[in-house]
């Protein structure tokens, strides 16, 4: 290839080849001789509106730091995060993704750091109660999860909750729900009044874990979910109260609950439904709270779901971990910019993105839909009742877990089928 | 063997003309020799991606092969041709049948619309179709509208109906393909033969069978190989439309490689599925050449 090269250059176009061969071979060896101090981040795209802030007001804070961001859409992100991170000029910061799949496989490669050492520095766990952040603690060989040093922190709280129709929720002569015995009620007389009870966009698989981690949270103690998502291998996945709680979700499926073509319909499609007025009820996740107040206005309230108990429950967890590269060449100049994200001083421009911010904010709620969502949210984490995500457990158990909750919302198993299958994923 | 006196007796090999292949040459190992070498040696090795990969030999072929999930992928791989590949060729068949016994006037219009499907992105197909087949689509808008209100569905949210319906795009991408294959072939077919049908009073269907397809065999092979590759290979559209779901009920072995290599962190066991897929579409085309080779 390289004698081919040479020969055109030497060829009679040479001359214009050749100088724009030194022109790029020189833009490429002064490219790395500038003497600024760069930060080079990559983000998953949903992150985009808050690092514009951030970025502006840490650069302004420090003269001299340049902040070179990329963001990439979700499953690009998500395909390729692991390569990028293993590539030889890598990020020096970016977003990774709890569970073994993503953050378990950087840290058995070795390619992120522990954050240990920042988060004494910057006092970063005080922040949150302790066991807060399990969810990014890993032992340093990246073999077991829940427990062990701090390999990522992140400023946003998500939660899944559950939204609904004011409007619709009066007419109907009910109000919000304070156990779960209540909000099955409330499906009933949705049903019956000929209202779709809950808008699900059950086609794209992922958003029937949402619903599923609510109606599990009702049932199970929440302890018990996490630790089988940490270590579901040695965990009991069929638990009685998890059976319960499956048994309950195809009841729900079968009587009508999600109406009769939720598998034909996309994550987009059903919020699309719900904001033109269209199911009484939505479980999602906090991530939606600015489409929906914008979309609704003042018709649209949110809570916690109510346990059978009347406690709450809800999956959920913190958004997307930030973790520095073991490549980079500034580590510390990266955990300075992590800890203005973490900051406190953050917290209200969090809020001011839209954001759910893991901390309490010092600034009044921009919207009702942002007070309810923010009450639900304290309400999770002062229940310590946040149950993260099913698909976390292992890396095939998305495929499993969607697969075999549509089959469960389309009559097509039954909750034994599912509790089997899930049973046999765990320990695979 | 004839001697022919013109023939040049090449003394000494022109090596200069080599390099006239040798980009395209470069570029033939660089991106189709050396990644299908590289998926070889990986899909016999334990591989995450970024890890070292651990030799395990065979093991990823027998788990795939023990794989129900896997297995039944295949099955509906099968079902798949028929909807990409026999029903396009039959209605191809039947357009090129048509042609020659009846002129159509403004014929090269209605060819470029039937061609159009196969021009367009996979993605746009996908999506269109999906919002065709939606809950309150235009197929069940029109379902209810002539009077079909109980038959009207999640088409593509349903556990029998979607394997079919998502066939069915396939057949509507790849008939324009077939026809205009068959009607080129078909312009090719002497006329005599035609006449020499209608002397011995040969209907429509009799000369059809006698001679539209008979002399059509090239081009069905070409069809055929090219359809029944799609059906195998085809990711794009179940990607976009189902993603597999619901269930597994429209899964194929492409989502399972893609699946296992991207979401599972397993590379190696994704590049034995890729290499046993090639293997399938080779027999496959191997079989279909030796079933419909000419007959001495």
């Amino acid at each position: 290839m390289f004698l081919i090269f040479i020969y055109i250059i030497n060829n009679k176009y040479g001359g214009f080849v050749k100088k724009i061969f030194l022109l790029t071979t020189s833009l490429f060896f002064f490219s790395f001789g500038s003497n600024g101090e760069t930060l080079r981040i990559l983000a998953e795209a949903g992150d985009e509106a808050t690092l514009t802030v951030a970025v502006s007001q840490f650069e302004a804070a420090n003269p001299g730091v340049t902040i070179e961001t990329n963001y990439l859409g979700w499953d690009d992100f998500m395909s390729t995060i692991k390569l990028k991170m293993a590539d030889n000029n890598p990020p020096d910061l970016a977003h990774g993704n709890q569970g073994f799949t993503v953050d378990g496989t950087l840290i058995q490669s070795g390619l992120v750091i522990s954050l240990e050492k920042y988060a004494n520095q910057y006092a970063w766990k005080d922040s949150f109660a302790s066991g807060a952040l399990s969810e990014f603690m890993w032992s340093d060989d990246g073999s077991t999860w829940g427990s062990g040093s701090l390999y990522g922190v992140s400023p946003v709280a998500e939660d899944v909750i559950v939204y609904y129709n004011k409007e619709k929720l009066n007419s109907l002569g009910l109000s919000v729900p304070t156990t779960f015995a209540e909000f099955e009620n409330a499906l009933k007389v949705s049903k019956d009044a000929g209202e779709l009870p809950i808008a699900l966009g059950g086609a794209d698989g992922w958003p029937i874990i949402h619903v599923w981690g609510l109606v599990e949270g009702a049932f199970v103690d929440p302890n018990q979910t996490r630790s089988w998502i940490f270590d579901a291998k040695n965990v009991q996945f069929d638990i009685p109260n998890r059976i319960s709680a499956a048994s309950k979700l195809a009841d729900m499926a079968s009587e009508g609950y999600f109406g009769s073509d939720s598998l034909g319909v996309g994550y987009d499609d059903a919020n699309a439904m719900f904001i033109n007025g269209e199911g009484v009820f939505n479980l999602t996740g906090t991530w939606m709270t600015a489409d929906f107040n914008s979309g609704m206005g003042d018709n649209v309230g949110a809570f916690a779901m109510p346990t059978l108990d009347g406690a709450v429950a809800g999956g959920g967890s913190f958004a997307l971990p930030w973790h520095i590269s073991s490549k980079a060449s500034n580590p510390d100049l990266a955990a300075k910019f992590l800890n203005h994200l973490m900051s406190n001083d953050f917290v209200d421009d969090l809020m001011g993105v839209g954001r759910v911010p893991a901390k309490s904010p010092t600034i009044n709620p921009t919207s009702n839909l942002q007070a309810e969502v923010i009450a639900s949210s304290n309400a999770l984490v002062g229940a310590n009742a946040k149950t993260f995500y099913t698909d976390w457990a292992s890396p095939g158990m998305y495929d499993t877990v969607t697969q075999e909750l549509q089959k469960v919302i389309g009559g097509a198993a039954t909750a034994q089928d599912f509790i089997d299958a899930m049973a046999a994923e765990s320990v695979n | 063997m004839t001697i022919n006196n013109n023939y040049r007796p090449q003394t000494k090999i022109d090596y200069s003309s080599y390099l006239y292949i040798l980009p395209a040459f470069i570029f033939y190992i660089l991106f189709v020799l050396f990644p299908l070498g590289d998926t070889l040696i990986t899909s016999f090795t334990q591989w995450n991606g970024i890890s070292e990969k651990k030799w395990i030999g065979l093991e990823n072929y027998s788990k795939n092969l023990s794989n129900k999930k896997i297995t039944s992928s295949i099955k509906h791989s099968f079902i798949l041709i028929v909807f990409y590949s026999f029903l396009p060729i039959v209605i191809g068949l039947l357009i090129a049948g048509i042609m020659i016994r009846v002129k159509i006037h403004g014929m090269a219009t209605y060819r470029a619309i039937l061609f159009l499907p196969q021009i367009l992105s996979m993605i746009v197909v996908g999506i269109s179709w999906r919002w065709i087949y939606a809950p309150k689509g235009p197929l069940n808008s029109g379902l209810d509208f002539i009077g079909l209100e109980n038959i009207s569905r999640a088409w593509l949210g349903s556990f029998e109906f979607a394997l079919p319906f998502v066939g069915l795009i396939g057949t509507w991408v790849m008939f324009g393909f077939t026809m205009i294959l068959f009607i080129a072939g078909v312009q090719k077919i002497p006329t005599e033969l035609y006449d020499a049908a209608k002397v011995d009073g040969a209907g429509a269907i009799a000369e059809f069978f006698n001679v539209t397809l008979p002399n059509l065999r090239g081009e069905i092979i070409v069809a055929l190989i090219f359809t029944v590759t799609l059906a195998l290979r085809n990711f794009d559209l179940i990607y976009i439309t189902t993603g597999g779901g619901p269930g597994t009920s429209t899964m194929i072995p492409s989502m399972f490689i893609y699946k296992k290599a991207f979401q599972m962190n397993q590379v190696g066991s994704a590049s034995s599925l890729g290499i046993m897929l090639t293997l399938l579409i080779f027999t496959l085309v191997s079989l279909i050449l030796i079933i419909f080779r000419e007959k001495k």
